[in-house]
């Protein structure tokens, strides 16, 4: 570690600045009486002779020191004890800061709500979609019904919304997806009409009643569409109205209410995003 | 939408235009409901039969019962939120 070796260098220089300026203090009784000039030039020759040894520079070093002028034997105690205490203060610092972020992340992993888990749904294209189509993007995931009132175009306009904004920050790392919760009526054809209108890159999802259903309970998400429904009746469903934001890993990262606006979900996203980059180098 | 034409079609939820025609005569009808101070639709006879009917058409019928019985809910709460205002004020006093 770079560190250990850092360290290890220092206290080796801190013990030979102590037995220097030990010596130095000694130096100091020697009359002055022998001319600066003359002790320079010699300190000189001493570190010319073979700067590649350092014991040479340690034994003339004692006596050279004293008359380096301002660089006094207290300055220099003063100066090398500064840098030492400076030095373990921010290598002190530095692991508290280490350990903080290491235990933020540990609750996090610990506080982790249950959330997700295999799937298997059809997209609005027909093609086959599981959760691990989920993997190496970040997605945003709605579940509603195409025959909601109000509620969920509102819900789905902010996430396409939030979409675009960091779609224009980041590229497509982002992926919006809607899960049907009305098997009944909401089939692909009817899924595909209704995704069209708010992203371009919007998939929705659809299953028959026990996909939807199974998909829901790991997901944590309530629907009311009673499973004998056709797909003529008219009639609502009531049904959990989150979003759900998704890591690259698949795993559940925070979910957004009816409370949070559309620069709350790109402010929450971007900080995900920079984190995940502060651990691993990549965006996804 | 526009190549439907016909009464009898019903309003296409998937599609925004429908949606926002849907959610525009409801509006016009409750702000008619508001004008003849009336709180639950229904109870106003007559009085906005025009927009009542537009609103019939453009909406789901699923769809307007929500929206009507969000309405009262609505003013039940403005009511309730008044009376709390008012209480709260008559202590203070």
């Amino acid at each position: 570690m770079s560190t250990c070796t850092l360290s290890a260098t220092v206290s080796r220089a801190l013990a030979s600045s102590s037995r220097r300026s030990l010596s130095l203090r000694h130096a100091k009784t020697v009359p002055r009486t022998i001319p600066r000039a003359a002790l320079a030039s010699s300190s000189r020759r001493a570190y010319s002779q073979d700067p590649s040894n350092p014991l040479q520079q340690t034994s003339t070093g004692s006596r050279d020191k004293s008359t380096v002028g301002v660089f006094t034997p207290k300055a220099a105690a003063l100066f090398v004890a500064t840098g030492v205490a400076l030095f373990f203060y921010f290598r002190s610092e530095k692991e508290k800061l280490l350990e903080q972020k290491r235990k933020e992340r540990e609750d996090q992993v610990v506080g982790r709500p249950q959330v997700g888990g295999p799937f298997s749904l059809t997209t609005h294209e027909g093609k086959p979609f599981t959760e691990k189509n989920l993997l190496g993007k970040w997605s945003l995931i709605y579940f509603g019904f195409t025959n909601c009132p109000d509620i969920c175009p509102e819900e789905l306009d902010k996430m396409s919304a939030a979409v675009d904004k960091l779609d224009k920050e980041y590229g497509p790392i982002v992926q919006p997806i809607f899960i049907s919760v009305d098997p009944a009526r909401d089939t692909v054809p009817q899924v595909a009409r209704y995704v069209r209108e708010f992203h371009p890159r919007l998939v929705g999802l659809t299953g028959d009643y026990a996909t939807l259903k199974a998909t829901c309970k790991a997901y944590r998400v309530y629907f009311s569409t009673p499973p004998n429904a056709k797909a003529d009746d008219d009639y609502l469903v009531d049904h959990s109205i989150f979003f759900y934001f998704m890591d690259p890993n698949g795993q559940f990262v925070d979910a957004f209410g009816k409370s949070s606006s559309e620069a709350d979900v790109v402010e929450r996203v971007k900080k995900e995003i920079t984190r995940w980059e502060e651990e691993t180098g990549r965006k996804v | 939408m526009g190549w439907f034409g016909g009464k009898t079609e019903t309003p296409d939820p998937t599609s925004r235009a429908d949606r926002q025609k849907c959610w525009e005569s409801r509006d016009a009808y409750f702000a008619c409901l508001d004008g003849a101070n009336i709180v639950k639709p229904g109870d106003e006879g007559t009085a906005c039969a025009d927009v009542k009917k537009a609103y019939e058409k453009n909406c789901a019928k699923s769809w307007i019962d929500y929206f009507n019985k969000r309405r009262v809910l609505a003013e039940q709460q403005q009511g309730v939120l008044a009376q709390a205002r008012t209480q709260a004020d008559s202590v203070r006093r």
